[in-house]
């Protein structure tokens, strides 16, 4: 990363909450993520409650990606607005054999948008996907409740670590362009690069993110 | 635990509240803690004063109110001090006040005076206090100097802080009403402000991105430690009513256990106990800090310290529902000081990024989420009914059941059991230690009486005995032939310089020879033996041993006479300096063992040896060798104690021909010394002889 070439410098960074009720798979979805995407002796560190992950732009600006779980009981509800304050992205989990989940899910969708309005990516996730026999959501349902309030719909699982990455990644990919958006929105004179970040990004970034991520073991749970 | 790493509650008395100039009404802060009608009269009569330019009645008259008296002459700073500080705090931040206040002639010289009694106070104040000493302006400056980036950046940088630090100052300082939000985004502007100048800015092209970052880190812990006292819990805001509450309230909650709050934190189990103390003692630790960012790391070390528990209790990574019930289990347990306050100041005043990522960021969001739910917490939340919830906070059940306070007595007994056993064997360790230590200085003592013993009995029986030189003939004759050639070429002035060398060395070393023989320490002794053996070649008149003097055939020696050597034409005279160092070696042989090299147990000839040179060589020798027997005695004992320690360091023999080492390594003296051995020293002499032989031609 040279310096020379960081003309916006500081670090841009984006935060997303993970939210969902207990025992949905939220930690188990950052699990396998991490399992997949690091080194598993930096995954027995400490914790699976937040993903930091570095990403480098097409245009060589530095971006931080903070996934930030939430405790999913009941009882903490409340604190829901605490943790997606100034969030950019949020994933909801819901269990795809539990219905009170999916009405969890839907209870913090009405919460986001009231609170942080279009500024948030949405993506409804799924879990447990290898509980197919006792699934109590079904795909339309959910994919159809998803596109009603303009997110997206994605089915994991945790345990057989299917669609995990690309949760992950559809994130990424989500909050980078609402970031271009918003730089379109205020930089009306440079639409040539936006347009080239908006057309290949979806591949380059997750290229980057793959090579700085894996390649320096850049997870930081040490500093800032 | 928690309530002993607790500074004293902060209570204000009603003393405090009523006006200073103790009229009955009651005064505020702003001013100066009088109320608004002494504020005015005491500033009007201060003004007047002033204008009259008299000074001492000011101080004179200030007694009894000197500090307000003080803050105000120095430009009617409003104090801003929060009333529980109200002593504290006074007199340290008038100082501050004051400084840039300064416009009139007068009034310098009236802070002048002041200041100095003001800083006596201060330091005493700061000492008082006792907590994180303000980092001085010069620590700072030593840090800024740190930073890797260019000077031109590092002034840029510098010129922002004070910018910022004034205009804190400022709006703090001004009459009109405040508002924190208002102050907290000019900072969080300046913020940003000063992260565009850093990176886009020329001044700092040639840093690196790290450079970068850490100078805007710099900047703002700078910022935030010089106005912490401003910053901090702002009389216009309401933290401290907060504070106050959330303090009651976790006061109240006491009785909560891990149970309650569903977390996997074993209370009973000694090793979680101490990880939950760690992680309370960071999170009391929090408020004595100054800066955001160190605020921030003292609740990410707590949380580590949280994961690192649950991560034993549940044998993995923690997640967020496990996390946050133990988080807001240790906030009970630690019932914090000022958590509002502390909480309020990082969101307002830190870097908003900070606070928004990273695992800082998510650590603190979590700390806000904790503090959040126990001021919210209600019986359904807790898992209890109302009516037990009720009762729990009134204190009129009692915080545990029987089961559970047996099971804690339970653990403690067990505990203080271990700590028995743990004493015990501590104790016993000790005294295994004392008893060495003991039996080992014993050891010592029989040593030290044993080195005694021997050194005595080698003392008694072969007395050092200094014996006459015998010169070998064709020594003579080259000396001569030296001396010759000096006398044709003028060069007396060289050899009398040697001469003059020669003499010190021997007065120094003389009575070494004496004292490290008799100690065994070859390696001392053999090194002085040619020296002082050279030195014996020429007459020395200031010798300060006149046994040893006695004892050396100097001066009944006819054949170094300087007249006689000039007389006998010698037949070695003509030979070169190469052969002669070999024939010397022969005929030193004879003259070195003028030493005498007696063996400590007696057993080989050595003894005999030693007779044999007496009985060869000058009578004289005889007659004086009880002189140097006798005189060493009283250095005896230091002198083992100093072979002793010599005989260990090996580089005291480093010069010495390798064969003589293991004889001291065994303290057997020069027993087993055969004559080549010390030949082999002689070649030493035998290239120094070569200059010192005719020394004799000076006198």
């Amino acid at each position: 990363m040279s310096s020379r070439r960081s003309r916006s410098g500081p670090t841009l960074n984006f935060k997303a909450v993970l939210l969902g009720e207990g025992c949905v798979g939220k930690t188990s979805l950052v699990l396998r993520y991490m399992e997949d995407k690091f080194n598993p002796q930096h995954l027995s560190t400490l914790q699976a409650s937040f993903v930091t992950k570095k990403v480098t732009l097409p245009d060589e600006r530095r971006a931080q990606l903070n996934i930030w779980d939430t405790a999913g009981q009941e009882r903490f509800h409340a604190l829901g607005p605490i943790y997606y304050r100034g969030s950019d992205g949020a994933l909801l989990v819901y269990d795809i054999t539990d219905h009170d989940s999916f009405q969890k899910v839907k209870s913090w969708v009405r919460e986001l948008k009231q609170m942080r309005g279009t500024e948030i990516s949405l993506i409804i996730v799924g879990n447990k996907t290898d509980l197919e026999e006792q699934r109590a959501i079904g795909y339309a349902d959910a994919f159809h409740y998803a596109q009603t309030v303009g997110a997206l719909y994605l089915e994991a699982s945790a345990k057989e670590n299917e669609g995990v990455a690309e949760i992950f990644e559809l994130l990424t990919h989500l909050m980078l362009e609402r970031l271009s958006q918003r730089e379109r929105e205020t930089e009306p004179a440079s639409p040539l690069r936006l347009q080239a970040l908006d057309a290949d990004d979806a591949v380059s970034v997750s290229d980057g993110e793959q090579s700085d991520g894996t390649g320096t073991g850049q997870r930081s749970c040490c500093g800032i | 635990m928690s309530t002993a790493a607790r500074p004293p509650a902060l209570r204000l008395g009603q003393q405090d509240l009523k006006c200073r100039a103790s009229c009955g009404y009651y005064g505020t802060p702003q001013n100066d803690g009088l109320c608004s009608k002494c504020f005015r009269d005491r500033n009007d009569k201060q003004r007047k004063m002033l204008k009259a330019g008299d000074m001492q009645p000011i101080l004179s008259g200030s007694s009894s109110h000197s500090h307000s008296h003080a803050s105000v002459s120095a430009g009617g700073s409003s104090d801003r001090r929060s009333p529980q500080h109200f002593q504290v705090r006074e007199t340290p931040k008038k100082q501050v006040d004051k400084e840039p206040d300064t416009s009139t002639l007068q009034k310098k010289k009236f802070t002048a005076v002041l200041q100095k009694t003001l800083q006596a106070g201060a330091q005493k104040i700061a000492q008082q206090r006792g907590y994180v000493p303000d980092p001085t302006e010069s620590q700072f400056v030593k840090q800024l100097q740190k930073l890797r980036i260019p000077d031109d950046g590092k002034r840029k940088l510098k010129s922002e802080i004070q910018r910022l630090d004034s205009e804190i100052r400022k709006y703090i300082n001004s009459n009109s009403s405040k508002n924190i939000d208002e102050l907290s985004d000019a900072v969080q502007n300046t913020y940003t402000k000063v992260a565009d100048i850093v990176h886009n800015d020329p001044r700092f092209e040639i840093a690196t991105n790290e450079d970068r970052e850490s100078a805007i880190d710099f900047f703002e812990k700078v910022v935030m430690t010089q106005n912490h006292k401003f910053l901090f819990s702002p009389y216009f805001t309401t933290d401290e009513e907060s504070d106050m509450k959330v303090q009651k309230r976790i006061r109240q909650l006491s009785w909560i256990t891990s149970k309650h709050l569903d977390c996997s934190i074993d209370e009973v189990n000694a090793e979680a106990r101490d990880l939950v103390y760690s992680a309370i003692s960071e999170l009391v630790g929090i408020d004595s800090y100054y800066s955001p960012q160190e605020k921030l790391q003292c609740t990410v070390r707590c949380c580590r310290h949280i994961f690192e528990l649950l991560k034993r209790a549940t044998g993995g990574p923690a997640s967020a529902d496990d996390f946050l019930p133990a988080l807001i289990f240790v906030v009970l347990k630690a019932n914090p000081v000022r958590l509002h306050s502390n909480i309020n100041f990082v969101t307002r005043f830190t870097n908003a990024s900070r606070v928004m990522s990273g695992e800082g960021g998510y650590y603190f969001t979590n700390l806000c989420s904790a503090i959040a739910f126990i001021e919210n917490l209600n019986g359904e939340s807790l898992g209890i009914s109302k009516e037990e919830f009720g009762a729990l906070m009134s204190g009129q059940q009692p915080f545990s059941s029987p089961w559970e306070s047996a099971l804690m007595a339970c653990e403690s007994l067990h505990l203080i059991s271990e700590n028995m056993k743990q004493m015990e064997r501590l104790q016993k360790k000790n005294g295994d230690i004392s008893s060495g230590i003991a039996a080992f200085e014993k050891e010592l003592i029989e040593f030290q009486r044993e080195v005694t013993e021997r050194v005595d009995t080698v003392m008694a029986k072969a007395p050092l005995t200094l014996l006459p030189i015998k010169t070998p003939a064709f020594l003579i004759g080259q000396a001569r032939a030296q001396l010759l050639q000096e006398l044709h070429e003028g060069e007396a002035g060289h050899y009398q310089a040697n001469v003059l060398s020669g003499a010190h060395s021997l007065t120094v070393h003389t009575g070494m020879v004496k004292a490290s023989i008799p100690a065994e320490e070859s390696g001392l002794a053999l090194k002085d033996t040619s020296i002082s053996s050279i030195g014996r070649l020429s007459p020395l008149p200031n010798l300060q041993q006149p046994d040893n003097l006695f004892a050396s055939p100097i001066f009944n020696y006819a054949a170094f006479d300087a007249v006689s050597l000039l007389e006998e034409p010698s037949s070695g005279g003509s030979g070169d300096v190469l052969m002669l160092g070999a024939e010397l070696q022969g005929g030193l042989t004879n003259i070195n063992y003028d030493f005498d090299l007696s063996d400590q147990s007696g057993e080989n000839s050595t003894a005999e040896e030693a007779k044999l040179n007496l009985d060869e060589f000058d009578p004289l020798a005889q007659s004086s060798a009880p002189a140097p027997a006798v005189e060493p005695e009283t250095s005896l004992l230091d002198t083992t104690m100093d072979s002793l320690i010599d005989s260990d360091v090996p580089g005291s023999c480093v010069s010495l021909p390798s064969p003589l080492k293991p004889e001291v390594a065994n303290y057997r003296g020069f027993s087993n010394f055969e004559i080549p051995s010390i030949s082999c020293n002689t070649g030493d002499f035998s290239s120094l002889g070569h200059d010192t032989g005719p020394t004799e031609g000076h006198k």
